[in-house]
């Protein structure tokens, strides 16, 4: 009986560590740069962000070359002179978020994410402000972000200093749902 | 209590493995997105040769090709800067990124063109497609008036003055610095000044860039013309070039013994030659403007 009763135990636990988990439904990532002679923007959607609410941990996996520009030569010049993508094709996050949340109800919360930024082959240590808002199943994250592009060593000729912010924004919108394991 | 125990282990074993998964699970669930090569070369051209590449999505190319003239010309005409010289003024467009056409006017022989381009093939990253293969073809239209041989009018019929290029561009960007293309082309004059030219020569084209920084590159081309259009007296057209980009230009400078600028001239008609010195110095401006 008690045997049983630990199989019961264990079973629900893991259903609920498995509702922890939650993946990215969609996820948008926008890049701004404001620069005098010309503002640059990108977005990227194709970036599944996964958070476990029970220890609070969030990882973003960005495929550099996913971003989309307006102009298709800009992203050629994004991809080739600036992130080299083929040898940093991806930017990292590995943190954690801060803040008193109830996932279990609804609500909207001021949280900070903690962790380790990798960009261009530079890893630092980032802290980002952000809102995370749960509503029933959902787990909606906003947050927003000025990145210094010399900090990831990426170098921008003298003769585009006008043209290339020295801060870009970084902007993430993404909305979570429960993970379920597809075999 | 034994048993408590072993359900703590188990929670913290969980826990653990939760944690980990993350980052597997983000190998996992990432959307499947192919990842084509970019920038094989940086431009639709090399020196005269079209390259694998075609215009980005909406984008509109304003070109300017010059050809001086031939360097053995001497100090009285500056090496071929003081005259003699060629220009080509070109514009072309793309909506999808895909297919693109343009046209262009050439001074020499008074060349009108217009072509398509497709992007047929896209080569990976991941090397599971390890080429690009574009299509091209081109249609020239000479405009010049008063062309006799042997006392006739050479175009006595407006046909007469067409002639097409067809090329099956290939190539392969091998690493980050080296570009490789190999081309096959196929060209057809309706009408050739003697019975005894071909109508129809074919040959292969080689082109290669050796990028030495981000963005400046050392380019080279090679026109082997396999059958002929009049025997004797032309040559494989030959060049090397210098480029560097800076925003949304194209600086292309280079040394080739052609003096046309599309398909029909150099290809085929090129008839100074390295060996004496029958080089010029050219150079090619590229525009690109967002639509």
């Amino acid at each position: 009986m008690k045997k049983f009763a630990l199989l019961i135990s264990l079973t629900t636990l893991i259903f609920q560590s498995q509702a922890q988990v939650f993946i990215a439904k969609k996820c948008q990532i926008d890049f701004f740069s404001a620069a005098p002679l010309e503002d640059i923007k990108a977005i990227n959607k194709y970036t599944t962000p996964l958070l476990n609410t029970l220890t609070g941990a969030i990882v973003f996996k960005v495929k550099i070359s996913s971003f989309e520009f307006e102009s298709a030569l800009m992203q050629e010049h994004f991809n080739e002179n600036y992130m080299e993508s083929e040898k940093f094709p991806y930017s990292l996050f590995d943190g954690k978020i801060i803040g008193d949340i109830d996932y279990k109800k609804d609500g909207t919360y001021q949280v900070t994410a903690n962790g380790k930024l990798t960009l261009h082959g530079v890893t630092k240590e980032v802290t980002v402000p952000g809102v995370i808002t749960v509503k029933g199943n959902e787990i909606m994250i906003n947050a927003k972000t000025p990145l210094t592009i010399k900090e990831y060593d990426i170098k921008v000729p003298s003769l585009y200093v006008k043209n290339i912010a020295e801060t870009v924004d970084v902007t993430i919108d993404a909305t979570l749902i429960p993970y379920i394991k597809k075999d | 209590m034994k048993h408590t125990f072993l359900l703590f282990i188990m929670v913290c074993i969980m826990k653990c493995t939760i944690a980990q998964d993350l980052w597997s699970l983000a190998e996992q669930t990432g959307p499947e997105q192919k990842d084509f090569t970019t920038a094989t070369f940086k431009n639709t051209r090399l020196i005269n040769m079209h390259t694998v590449e075609v215009l980005g999505k909406r984008t509109l190319d304003f070109r300017i090709s010059h050809r001086f003239g031939t360097v053995n010309s001497g100090i009285d005409n500056l090496f071929g800067l003081d005259g003699g010289a060629s220009i080509r003024l070109g514009l072309e467009y793309s909506y999808d990124g895909r297919l693109m056409a343009g046209f262009g006017r050439t001074s020499y022989q008074k060349m009108l063109d217009g072509f398509l381009k497709y992007k047929l093939v896209r080569q990976t990253q991941d090397w599971h497609v390890p080429v690009s293969i574009t299509l091209f073809s081109s249609a020239f239209y000479n405009m010049q008036k008063g062309i006799t041989i042997n006392n006739e009018p050479l175009y006595s019929k407006k046909q007469y003055r067409l002639s097409y290029a067809h090329q099956i561009l290939i190539a392969s960007k091998l690493n980050s610095h080296f570009s490789l293309q190999v081309a096959p082309w196929l060209l057809h004059y309706n009408i050739v000044n003697n019975t005894a030219d071909n109508n129809t020569a074919y040959g292969a084209a080689m082109i290669a860039r050796v990028k030495f920084t981000k963005r400046q590159a050392i380019t080279f081309e090679y026109g082997y013309r396999m059958k002929k259009t009049i025997e004797k007296g032309y040559h494989d057209s030959f060049g090397i070039g210098y480029e560097i980009e800076t925003g949304g230009h194209v600086f292309q400078i280079h040394v080739t013994n052609s003096f046309g600028i599309v398909e029909n001239q150099f290809l085929t008609l090129t008839n100074d030659s390295w060996s004496n010195g029958g080089v010029r110095i050219g150079f090619n401006i590229s525009r690109v403007f967002t639509l």
